[in-house]
């Protein structure tokens, strides 16, 4: 079937849609080809501002589906891929670089700043909500396979949420512990988290992590 | 104007022959093919080397036939008219990039088994054109022309064999341009397959070719080496394949299947000389292996002892590296890794080389659980450094391990801040039951498809072997030794009739 042409209507449409993170990433990566000939201005035109914007759109929504597939060596990879010029002077990108680096070394607290704290554009808000989302989830169900006890405001620096109301044992902050199943001693002062377990074959994205979530008839935040 | 009608037809005579019976079908599409290369021979198709609209009235998922025909006559056209084999047409986004493009990514698979030396020609122009493109705008701009050549390719050898059984050039051409794209994840879908076979020659010259178009069990009844699918493989085309397709496996840092492609390089047999191929893919085996195990793989046991010789003299930075590794001490490490920077950078193993170092601390953590049943933070500290590390960073670091799943251990926090947190290697909160039981199955099923993806292709190899000129040559023998057997009146197991023939006939 023929790709439509890559645009900003185009491209908007499938960030905002609910399509599987697994679809997305097919779609976008058969966009990839057609960027890489707007950013030579070999579609016929000249490359021009509209395209920058366009470009980075692009590059910048590619590399969050990236993360949202859990393909993170992959969207390292991407950042090789993209226009120098672009990926240097481009806001939203080097947005997208400071991520992969938390990402990367594993910097929760990092990753939920970068998030939440930088300028990402308006169009972009879907995938970065979905990605914290994803990212959330998939924190959770490490941090419950890795502690047989851990001190609230630890746990809380993982899963993104406040750490001072975690410090002052907040009850809501416990409750989206316990939902899962975790158990609260307020004597000891510490969480006691119950493994969550995800099949294998299921692909981890966000839809499989969800669904295991599901399962359990919980989930946080 | 009467070429064009003429053509026209005989592809419309084709599609009327879908519903045909294999063999009917087969026959047609041999024509057809027989009449485009008798077309092509005596030059009537130049008539349409520069008629842009005669692609227009084909659609290469129906008519893939006369598209690719036509379509490589325009190729050759352009090609001689500039003097340059990738003139601006050719090159990604140009005309005729465009339509091979286009026809690459919807080719009839079924037809294009009948004109393998065309669609070969066209993948690897498609190929080399986008590493043209690249090279020439390298100056200007970092743009990967070759992932617009790589994901062609990809496709194509995908329409064309799903199974990706059969080895081709045109594996080596997806896996070179992946590399230079940096695009890992593109080569995948072809790297994950299972190669059980090499293009072979169908039986004797004279025997009736197989039907095509039938549905074959293995690819490799169709991507034979008289189907031109494939160019001449050497064994270093072998060699290189599977040392690029573990760089790629090394660039997604699944190391377990890099050390599985590089093992299939180091172990390949040898009656002589050493590839320098195989030296390099030993050099890289050393550092995966530290990266994926913690330790110095020892190479395949088919591995022939001289050349496991070859490689400890070859590469014995390598190997020092891997030992002072293994010895557990940081500070020599760094002085070995410091000395040798010169032969690192050489190889390009400078980046796998720096990995090394990153894994030494969850190594070194890993063998204290040989030991140790627990330990806390501030002892795991003194353990690990001979520098006093602060309990502070080592905290964070093995948290991430074990989150990673890169270290089999839970955490144990308490009340206290200032009390140090445990790490239990030996852990009673292990996983429940039903995670392992999941893993478990999805592994079984893993290993059942590759069975029965072997299954398949041994049976197609054996069949294969059953009609090889070698084979029928010794079934004859074996027939007339079986005769002298007659006579033979010590009688016995063939297989010993057979050991005093031969030593019968040396005699």
């Amino acid at each position: 079937m023929e790709l439509p042409p890559l645009t900003m209507e185009q491209l908007s449409q499938l960030v905002a849609s609910n399509a599987p993170p697994s679809q997305l990433f097919e779609a976008l990566s058969r966009y990839e080809l057609q960027a890489c000939l707007i950013a030579t201005g070999s579609n016929g035109l000249t490359a021009g501002a509209d395209d920058s914007t366009l470009l980075s759109m692009f590059y910048s929504s590619f590399f969050l589906v990236h993360l949202l597939t859990d393909q993170v060596s992959e969207a390292r990879a991407l950042t090789k891929r993209i226009p120098e010029a672009l990926l240097q002077y481009d806001p939203s990108l080097q947005n997208c670089l400071t991520l992969l680096r938390a990402v990367w070394q594993t910097q929760h607290a990092q990753v939920y700043q970068v998030l939440r704290g930088l300028p990402w554009p308006d169009a972009l808000q879907p995938l970065i909500r979905r990605y914290e989302s994803f990212f959330q989830d998939k924190t959770l169900i490490a941090v419950s396979r890795s502690y047989e006890a851990i001190r609230l405001a630890t746990a809380a620096v993982h899963l993104g949420l406040d750490e001072q109301l975690a410090e002052k044992e907040d009850p809501n902050v416990i409750l989206n512990f316990t939902k899962c199943g975790w158990a609260w001693d307020s004597e000891s002062k510490l969480l006691y988290p119950k493994p969550i377990v995800v099949s294998p074959t299921e692909p981890q994205s966000s839809n499989g992590i969800r669904k295991a979530m599901a399962m359990l008839g919980t989930r946080a935040c | 104007m009467t070429l064009l009608s003429d053509i026209i037809s005989a592809s419309a005579h084709l599609h009327s022959s879908n519903h045909l019976p294999s063999d009917e079908y087969d026959r047609r599409i041999r024509e057809l093919v027989e009449y485009f290369r008798r077309l092509q021979t005596t030059k009537a198709l130049e008539s349409f080397a520069n008629d842009e609209s005669f692609l227009d009235r084909f659609d290469p998922a129906i008519d893939s036939i006369p598209f690719l025909f036509v379509l490589r006559v325009q190729i050759q056209k352009v090609q001689e008219q500039n003097a340059d084999l990738f003139p601006a047409d050719i090159r990604p986004s140009g005309k005729l990039w465009t339509r091979a493009a286009h026809f690459l990514a919807s080719f009839d698979g079924v037809q294009v088994r009948y004109a393998g030396r065309e669609w070969r020609l066209l993948v690897e122009l498609v190929g080399q054109a986008s590493q043209a493109a690249s090279t020439a705008s390298r100056l200007v701009s970092n743009i990967s022309w070759p992932l617009l050549g790589a994901t062609l390719v990809k496709d194509a050898m995908l329409r064309l064999d799903p199974s990706g059984a059969v080895f081709t050039s045109s594996h080596l051409l997806l896996v070179r341009l992946c590399l230079q794209a940096k695009a890992y994840s593109c080569a995948l879908p072809v790297l994950n397959k299972q190669i059980c076979h090499f293009p072979i020659s169908l039986g004797r010259p004279s025997s009736e070719p197989s039907v095509l178009c039938a549905d074959h069990g293995s690819s490799v009844s169709f991507m034979t080496e008289a189907s031109e699918v494939s160019s001449k493989i050497s064994y270093r085309d072998y060699l290189q394949y599977f040392l690029y397709g573990g760089m790629v496996y090394m660039a997604l840092k699944e190391w377990r299947k890099a050390l599985h492609f590089l093992g299939i390089v180091i172990s390949m047999p040898t009656t002589s000389s050493v590839s320098l191929i195989m030296v390099e893919a030993y050099k890289k085996w050393v550092l995966v292996g530290l990266l994926e195990k913690g330790k110095l793989c020892p190479p395949p046991s088919i591995t022939t002892p001289h050349v496991v010789k070859v490689y400890q003299s070859l590469a014995r930075p390598y190997i020092i590296l891997a030992h002072t590794f293994e010895r557990g001490d940081l500070k020599k490490l760094n002085a070995e890794i410091d000395a040798a920077m010169g032969v690192w950078s050489a190889d390009k193993n400078l980046g796998l080389v720096a990995q090394v170092v990153a894994v030494f601390f969850s190594q070194t953590v890993i063998k204290l659980g040989k030991t140790f049943a627990a330990l806390t933070m501030a002892d795991l500290s003194k353990q690990v450094s001979p520098s006093p590390v602060c309990a502070e960073v080592t905290g964070p670091a093995v948290s991430s391990l074990i989150m990673s799943r890169a270290l089999n251990a839970t955490l144990v926090q308490t009340k206290d801040h200032a009390e140090s947190s445990m790490l239990r290697f030996s852990s009673i909160h292990s996983l429940p039951r039903l995670s392992h039981e999941l893993d478990l199955q999805s592994q079984l099923k893993q290993e059942m498809k590759l069975m029965e993806t072997l299954v398949i292709n041994l049976g197609e190899t054996n069949n294969n072997l059953g009609l090889s000129d070698e084979y029928v040559d010794s079934l004859h023998k074996g027939q007339v030794w079986s005769g002298s057997s007659e006579v033979n009146p010590t009688g016995g197991e063939t297989g010993l009739e057979m050991d005093e023939d031969l030593m019968g006939d040396m005699s």
